[in-house]
């Protein structure tokens, strides 16, 4: 596959405020990346600098051959072939489904024109709406309009502001999945902004994790799920919760007992925490004597997935260390009573150890 | 984000409107305080003092007034049950369309000595001279500041009332749930919190005061408008004209930086104005009262006096008062279609400016294009005169220099000086609609475009503009009304001979002979009725 976007070196400051820092991502043709990040981490202002509406201070942005923007040039918005669908859709109230899908191919041919749009408005489900106004719509029915009108120019890449924010929350899957349906029938590159990382599993082939003005990663959703390369991006996905350990020569102590070193260990500070999913928890059982109580039930909720319990550590003498943990999460089907003391293990598997440093 | 586009012409444009329109008011200002000091100290050893204090007491017996007459009437009509509330809710605005001093005429001819009133009476107890009884005499400083009152308190009305309506209701069911009833709540929640908008309403009532010129003028009060007018008028004393003239400017400073204070605390507004409000129940006195006291002011704020002026258009008039009415009519007619078209341009291009361009200050020329709202007609006529006046002198020199005939006053002595004048006074209220059209438009779509392929050019002609169109004729329409009423600026302006609606209305109250006019007071009457709809219809809407 080749290569679409290139960005290289890209910072973007806005009101004196680095907004952006030394970003470096490229994208192969085709590909969906979904952008995530807390609010303010400068995922946005990403989108509307490739898109022309936030000027660089320093770093280029190349779409194919063509430079959007570097050092020397910054190209105007609407030069750049490079299409958005808005969060609020943007779309035009004063003109029809019809006329806001032509809005961008004016320079076409009036036959051009309707043989665009008529293949849209038929892709898109839209025929029966061809002279409504946008307020006569549905919030479903104008995001596809946005999209209409978006692909209509057929561009370069498609650039999507958290698209499916105003979208009910029943609709949104069966949403996400056509519209990926789409964009792939239209073999589309698309970057799409959320804050949702569920929907980037839903959407998206690739997925970068930004914060601070920084991407902490990019790759794709599954591996970024299984290895996160940094406490902030498990952090922020939510992957699992955190156990604290105390590593000494011998090997790794927690309070739930001792972990062997995995061989591809690096880390140089003394107290590491342990990513653990809530598959990786099992409940011990209570009636062999030896095991002690070393966790205490701090909240329950009813889920799908049986009972999602919240777990702290029981003061005992190594509490002081610093390994004391909380909010430790696990299912089970057993019903556990609030302040439980229960006893728990960590199923073996490959440890992920990440310092809160980085 | 930030803004699109950032073309130099443009803004080199905005600035040099903004500045062409400032620029006569800092001439007079120059001129008014680098005046002699030797004239200054004449004026105070003479006139100022009680011009002044005419204008201080007016002003204060006309704010008091219209807070009695706005407060409760918008307090009657949004807590409680009165009877007829919905026509007496819009009713109460009517009297804005009234000039007051048409309404000061009109009470003057009704309650004068040779009135049909003080006729009645006299008949009725047989009485010979005044002498023989007392009656109150309408033509003092109390009496205009009543007519001021009668005609500016919808001001009040309209935004106390807006203030009530917006209120969030949560609060004052908060309220109640801590104990107090609904009348407790009105003066302890309800009152407070719409004191930033009375205090809004009741500076511009303020400063339409300090711009009063027919009225105090008709009553022989002498204050600084009218002060201005006979310095200029009556002895051609330029200097002194401008020195009054900056008097009264400062004084309409305060009143602005008083306004912009108080406007800081419009923040009550609430997201939740819909609820059910719980009205106060009137017993049968208090209904009789309340309704004594809005249809009081329904009636004479602009009934009766739009009644008496039918009669008498009725008796008086005739084909040649329709003919005169017809050249003056047109004569308003160009220079408010000028004046509100060239008013709205201007708005719109700094408007879109201050909306679409990168320049880090671009509010600016928006904002200085909008200051003139506050300047009395009399003053914006001194501006003028004294910039435009030694511009025609420079043009004029310059013209004979290179051999040519001198053109005359082209423009203090022409419509262009009118037109500038009235473009200056309005332009802030085409500011203020078009700002507000154009801040409906959601930011995402003035990015739409560009993300299309679509220039500034495109994204103005098939966006922007028919986005706007609706404000465009609202702006359109309030500059438009406006300059049809305004009265001072035109009267000082005006070329030789040129009379309009309002100039030649005037010229007849002067002279005792409006019955001569009431066609044309009816017409600036209806004129004035047209924002106080379109006003109304928007506000139901929200």
């Amino acid at each position: 596959m080749t290569v679409l976007l290139t960005i290289q070196q890209l910072s973007v400051r806005l009101q004196d405020k680095v907004v952006l820092s030394s970003l470096d991502l490229s994208l192969h043709e085709g590909d969906i990346l979904g952008l995530v990040g807390a609010s303010g981490c400068g995922k946005t202002t990403l989108l509307n600098t490739i898109a022309g509406f936030n000027k660089p201070s320093e770093g280029s942005i190349v779409i194919g051959e063509r430079i959007l923007s570097d050092g020397k040039q910054c190209l105007p918005a609407e030069k750049r072939q490079v299409g958005m669908i808005f969060q609020d859709y943007a779309l035009f109230p004063h003109l029809t489904v019809k006329e806001n899908i032509a809005f961008g191919i004016s320079q076409l041919s009036r036959a051009e024109q309707a043989a665009q749009i008529d293949l849209l408005l038929t892709i898109l489900k839209l025929n029966d709406y061809r002279e409504s106004y946008i307020h006569q719509l549905s919030g479903g029915q104008q995001q596809r309009v946005a999209i209409a009108r978006a692909l209509a120019p057929q561009p370069k890449l498609l650039l999507l502001d958290e698209p499916f924010s105003n979208i009910d929350a029943r609709l949104r899957n069966e949403l996400m999945v056509e519209i990926r349906g789409l964009l792939k029938q239209f073999k589309t590159t698309a970057i799409f902004v959320t804050h949702n990382k569920d929907e980037v599993f839903t959407f998206a082939d690739k997925m970068a994790v930004m914060a601070q003005g920084k991407l902490l990663q990019f790759d794709a959703p599954s591996v970024i799920c299984q290895q996160p390369n940094s406490y902030q991006v498990a952090d922020f996905l939510q992957l699992g919760s955190w156990l604290p350990c105390q590593v000494s020569s011998t090997g790794i102590c927690s309070l739930l007992g001792e972990l062997d070193i995995p061989n591809n260990y690096d880390k140089q500070e003394s107290i590491v925490y342990l990513l653990l999913k809530p598959s990786q928890l099992l409940l011990n059982d209570f009636f062999d004597e030896n095991n002690v109580a070393n966790a205490q039930v701090e909240y329950i909720s009813v889920t799908e997935q049986g009972y999602h319990y919240s777990l702290k550590s029981v003061d005992n003498s190594l509490t002081d260390d610093g390994l004391s943990f909380n909010k430790l999460s696990f299912y089970s089907d057993r019903a556990l009573s609030l302040k439980q003391q229960v006893s728990v293990k960590i199923k073996p598997h490959d440890y992920l150890f990440f310092s809160q440093s980085n | 984000m930030i803004a699109l586009y950032n073309s130099k012409t443009w803004k080199l444009s905005s600035y040099l409107i903004a500045l062409v329109l400032i620029v006569p008011v800092l001439v007079m200002l120059v001129g008014g305080i680098s005046a002699s000091t030797q004239l200054f100290q004449h004026l105070w050893q003479t006139v100022l003092p009680s011009y002044l204090e005419n204008t201080l007491l007016l002003a204060f017996w006309v704010v008091l007034l219209a807070l009695i007459f706005g407060v409760f009437s918008a307090a009657i009509i949004t807590q409680t049950d009165i009877v007829f509330k919905k026509q007496l809710r819009w009713l109460l605005l009517l009297p804005l369309a009234m000039p007051a001093y048409l309404v000061a005429y009109l009470y003057t001819d009704l309650f004068d000595y040779a009135g049909p009133v003080q006729r009645s009476l006299r008949a009725w107890f047989d009485w010979q001279s005044p002498g023989d009884y007392w009656f109150f005499d309408i033509r003092t400083l109390p009496g205009a500041a009543l007519m001021l009152a009668l005609v500016l308190f919808p001001y009040i009305y309209m935004l106390t009332r807006g203030a009530f309506e917006q209120q969030d209701q949560n609060l004052i069911r908060a309220s109640r749930l801590l104990g107090l009833t609904a009348k407790q709540s009105f003066f302890k929640v309800a009152l407070p919190l719409a004191r930033p908008a009375i205090a809004v309403a009741a500076s511009l009532v303020l400063m339409e005061t300090l711009a009063d010129f027919a009225t105090v003028q008709y009553f022989s009060v002498n204050t600084l408008t009218t002060a201005i007018y006979d310095t200029w008028l009556g002895y051609g004393d330029l200097g002194a004209a401008n020195a009054l003239a900056s008097v009264l400017m400062l004084l309409v400073l305060f009143v602005v930086l008083a306004e912009q204070k108080s406007r800081t605390g419009l923040r009550h507004q609430s997201a939740r104005p819909n609820l059910q409000r719980e009205l106060i129940q009137l017993s049968l006195s208090q209904q009789v009262i309340a309704s004594l006291f809005c249809w009081a002011l329904v009636i004479l704020g602009f009934l009766l006096p739009i009644t008496l002026l039918i009669i008498m258009a009725v008796q008086y008039s005739d084909i040649a008062q329709l003919s005169v009415l017809m050249s003056t009519g047109i004569n308003s007619l160009k220079v408010s279609v000028f004046a509100a078209t060239i008013a709205v341009l201007i708005a719109l291009s700094l408007g879109l400016y201050q909306r679409l361009h990168s320049d880090k200050y671009r509010q600016i020329p928006q904002q200085v294009s909008g200051f003139g709202y506050a300047i009395p007609g009399t003053v914006l006529a001194m501006a003028m005169l004294s910039t435009l006046g030694p511009l025609d002198h420079w043009i004029n020199g310059l013209a004979e220099l290179l051999g040519f005939n001198a053109p005359g006053l082209i423009l203090s002595g022409s419509l262009f000086a009118i037109v500038f004048a009235l473009v200056v006074r309005f332009s802030a209220i085409a500011n203020g609609t078009i700002i507000s059209g154009i801040k409906q438009i959601p930011q995402s779509l003035d990015y739409a475009p560009a993300s299309l392929g679509v220039n500034l050019k495109g994204s103005l002609a098939k966006v922007h503009l028919p986005i706007l169109t609706p404000a465009i004729f609202v702006a359109w329409l309030l500059v438009f009304v406006e300059a049809m009423k305004e009265l001072p600026a035109v009267l000082l302006l005006r070329p030789f001979n040129f009379e309009t609606l309002s100039s030649q209305i005037y010229q007849l109250i002067s002279d005792e002979m409006l019955e001569q006019g009431a066609l044309g007071a009816i017409l600036i009457v209806l004129f004035g009725l047209l924002p106080i709809v379109l006003l109304n219809k928007s506000k139901e809407k929200i």
